[in-house]
């Protein structure tokens, strides 16, 4: 293997996990493991580019632009696929299994209503929660990889997390309550 | 309506001000109500989140097919340098000794001199100043790779720590903080700055941390850094050299530095 290759795959490929958590955000289902393959070729290509330690920040930057540049050539042909079959896979979870089938259930159950809280806030603002509390990147990095300013992050920060609580009170005490 | 401070108290909450800005901002919380809720839903959101969504790793099947593209990248660009090689090659020979041959042939010395330098600087420069973290990073990357993480599966400290006796030179710290949201997941035997070191291994949220432990050498502890987008927090405790490794934020990684500081 040759040098390029070889720090390639030691700096670049540890964060596809991340690339494809993120990835999974930004995507219509099915769509998300073109991007993230997509992604990792540009990234060889311009890796020489690359200075400074934050390969991680990179590399969802251009997981960012590859599905803004995907998005942007099927609303030209205006295309809409339809679902495939296995596109629904729940695919595999990350998180040691638990002994206890009970509370599996239940929070298997969260974990749905929560999905799906999440996938219907607008997109920057679902991309921004997700960098901040499951990435755990900070505002300038978040700032770098969504390609605004500092206190643009920190508003849609503040109205993604504003708005999931309060879909969350109103899924589970079926009640709308004023948006704080 | 919403208080002026709200987005200061949310930046607080993300550990992104400094200790002067923390101090006013907690002045302010004390007597804001509203800011005082804020911060409690800022924290029942991130515990949601971390504590419930689903995470995707990536799946094998794209793993595979990522490096196969990469393989094919690879012999293309090889392909490219050995067409512009001849390319040159025969240019060479039909200018001959002509008078550019020269001129070209010096800039081009420099270019060599100049891509040198380069190439020192960016890969000589970082290894002499820490070989010791390069190889914490690569022994963290090497443990994410399938069937490497875990030696002994455990979420039990009383399991974890005794296995350690027989397969490293050290014992250290083990302990469950799953209810602050570091979940102990088990133990592996590696090989860290010439000896058998204990490695504790935690998850948070997404995240996996690596605890290298080893015996201190006398030297001072190294101080904390991040390489290739992970952070490395050095600490020592009695005789024992600790390094967590992770690619979660500073603050949730000190987060477990600290823990495990009170703990001992």
């Amino acid at each position: 293997m040759d040098d390029k290759r070889a720090r390639f795959e030691g700096q670049v490929l540890p964060h596809l996990d991340a690339a494809y958590r993120f990835a999974r955000w930004l995507c219509r289902p099915g769509e998300a493991d073109d991007v993230v393959q997509d992604a990792v070729l540009r990234a060889f290509k311009g890796f020489d580019g690359l200075r400074g330690s934050d390969a991680k920040a990179w590399l969802l930057t251009i997981v960012r632009n590859c599905h803004l540049t995907a998005a942007m050539q099927q609303q030209r042909r205006a295309f809409v696929p339809l679902p495939e079959e296995g596109d629904a896979d729940d695919g595999h979870v990350m998180i040691a299994n638990d002994a206890n089938p009970e509370s599996e259930t239940i929070l298997s159950d969260q974990k749905q209503v929560l999905d799906r809280l999440v996938a219907s806030l607008p997109e920057e603002h679902r991309t921004v929660l997700m960098l901040r509390e499951i990435e755990e990147m900070d505002y300038a990095q978040i700032a770098a990889v969504t390609n605004v300013p500092i206190g643009t992050v920190m508003s849609r920060l503040a109205r993604s997390r504003a708005a999931l609580k309060a879909k969350w009170l109103q899924e589970v005490e079926g009640a709308p309550r004023a948006v704080r | 309506m919403q208080c002026a401070e709200s987005l200061r108290v949310q930046a607080y909450f993300d550990r992104e001000v400094d200790a002067v800005s923390a101090a006013e901002i907690e002045r302010h919380v004390e007597h804001c109500s509203e800011c005082r809720e804020l911060l409690l839903d800022l924290e029942k959101v991130r515990s949601a989140l971390r504590g419930g969504i689903s995470f995707d790793a990536a799946p094998a099947a794209l793993r595979t097919r990522i490096l196969q593209t990469l393989d094919q990248e690879g012999a293309t660009a090889e392909a490219a340098n050995t067409v512009t090689r001849l390319k040159a090659h025969a240019q060479r020979r039909t200018k001959g000794a002509g008078g550019r041959g020269f001129w070209s042939g010096a800039w081009s010395g420099i270019g060599v001199a100049a891509v040198a330098a380069a190439a020192a600087f960016f890969f000589v420069v970082p290894s002499l100043v820490s070989p010791l973290s390069n190889e914490l990073v690569s022994a963290h990357v090497r443990s994410l790779m399938p069937a490497h993480l875990i030696d002994v599966v455990s979420t039990d400290k009383h399991t974890v720590k005794p296995w350690f006796a027989g397969h490293a030179d050290v014992s250290p710290a083990v302990a469950d903080f799953e209810a602050q949201g570091y979940r102990l997941i088990g133990g592996r035997a590696d090989y860290i700055d010439h000896q058998r070191s204990a490695v504790v291994v935690y998850q948070h949220g997404a995240h996996v941390i690596n605890v290298f432990t080893w015996a201190a050498s006398g030297a001072r502890s190294p101080a904390n850094t991040t390489r290739s987008g992970y952070h490395l927090a050095f600490w020592q405790q009695g005789d024992i050299q600790y390094c967590a490794v992770s690619d979660t934020g500073w603050d949730e990684l000190l987060g477990l530095v600290r823990l495990l500081r009170e703990q001992a």
